[in-house]
């Protein structure tokens, strides 16, 4: 992998990760459409993504540092208690609930869900599920805002009808952490299944991203910690990774602000339908290789 | 739902956890692991959580005296 090759893969998993069009189904897709010949089976690319985990993970953690504080405080605090008394506490436990699910089914199946479906071909093909499950979570929410008789309200007024993510239950809590298990295949997005699981379960759609970005942090900074040490094997450039980990920072950093705006009024919709054109139009480019 | 009978049970599925945790630190299980020789961290790691939530849950579960 050249240099110009690590920055522009940094630059697209720091911005994938977080917009719900799926990073893993990017990194896969679009090599192959520039035919690039670095092989991602390479042992110096499992350090690479590493790397790009950990820029994203601590981009997240750098936006929320403020709430990070508070959760882990009130986990300890409701944790020693026995009790859940304020809201940081109920959220840390919530993440603690919903990140189970994710890291059992990460553990055991990850690695051989993602070995199996690593084609652009498949990859192209998810990305167009990716777009109707968007599209899909987006009605049944629009269906709920017309139950609600919200629908000749203005955007603002009907997302405030909606929950904080302080209030779902651990039982909506676990199931949107086990939907973080759809996104092993690659071109399902986790933000965008764990955002959409958000709204089913009643949230505002800022709320469900800032919950989606809480619950994906711990699960990325595991798993890029535990690979750590493959950092230290011989071959691998580290200081053009570390500049690619910025980057993938910065542009994670960027895109999380972005979204939580977004989120305040805008749905789900024009994703879905990028996701959908994008994985057509990549299924027939594969197809003519061109 | 308090009840010292579930605490009971949380503390023991934590013990559970812990044995599982050594046994998948040291190599000695190889239980759906992708190579089949040495340590496993990240299943051992996995393990370690799930008996710190089973001792948190114990405790949401004990009854207290009031």
């Amino acid at each position: 992998m050249t240099l110009a090759q690590a920055l522009f893969m940094g630059l697209l998993q720091g911005a994938t990760e977080l917009f719900p069009v799926s990073s893993l189904g990017h990194s896969v897709i679009i090599p192959s459409l520039l035919h690039w010949k670095f092989k991602q089976s390479d042992p110096t690319f499992v350090p690479f993504l590493v790397l790009l985990h950990l820029g994203t993970a601590g981009a997240l953690l750098v936006l929320y540092r403020v709430q990070w504080i508070a959760i882990t405080r009130g986990f300890f605090t409701a944790a020693v208690r026995g009790r859940i008394t304020t809201g940081p506490e109920r959220l840390a436990m919530l993440l603690l609930t919903g990140t189970i699910p994710a890291g059992i089914l990460g553990v055991f199946f990850e690695t051989r869900i993602k070995s199996l479906f690593a084609s652009p071909y498949v990859a192209a093909g998810f990305l167009v599920v990716n777009g109707v499950l968007l599209l899909g979570f987006e009605q049944l929410r629009r269906r709920a805002e017309r139950r609600a008789a919200l629908e000749s309200k203005p955007r603002a007024e009907q997302e405030q009808s909606f929950s904080e993510a302080e209030r779902i239950s651990f039982v909506a809590a676990a199931l949107i952490g086990a939907c973080q298990a759809l996104a092993f295949f690659p071109g399902i997005s986790r933000s965008g299944v764990t955002i959409g699981g958000g709204l089913l379960a009643g949230l505002r759609h800022q709320e469900a991203a800032r919950f989606s970005f809480l619950l994906a942090t711990p699960v990325i900074l595991a798993a890029g910690l535990v690979e750590v040490p493959q950092l230290f094997a011989s071959g691998v450039p580290v200081v053009e990774y570390l500049v690619a980990a910025a980057l993938s920072g910065g542009a994670a950093y960027a895109s999380a602000r972005f979204l939580l705006r977004y989120f305040r009024s805008g749905r789900l919709d024009p994703y879905g339908w990028y996701c959908a054109a994008a994985g057509l139009l990549s299924l027939g480019l594969l197809a003519l290789n061109l | 739902m308090k009840s010292n009978t579930l605490a009971i049970g949380f503390g023991i599925l934590a013990l559970v956890f812990i044995v599982v945790a050594a046994l998948y630190g040291l190599g000695v299980l190889q239980i759906l692991t992708s190579t089949t020789s040495g340590p496993h961290l990240k299943h051992a790691i996995l393990f370690a959580v799930l008996a710190i939530a089973s001792l948190i849950a114990a405790n949401f579960t004990r009854e207290r005296a009031v």
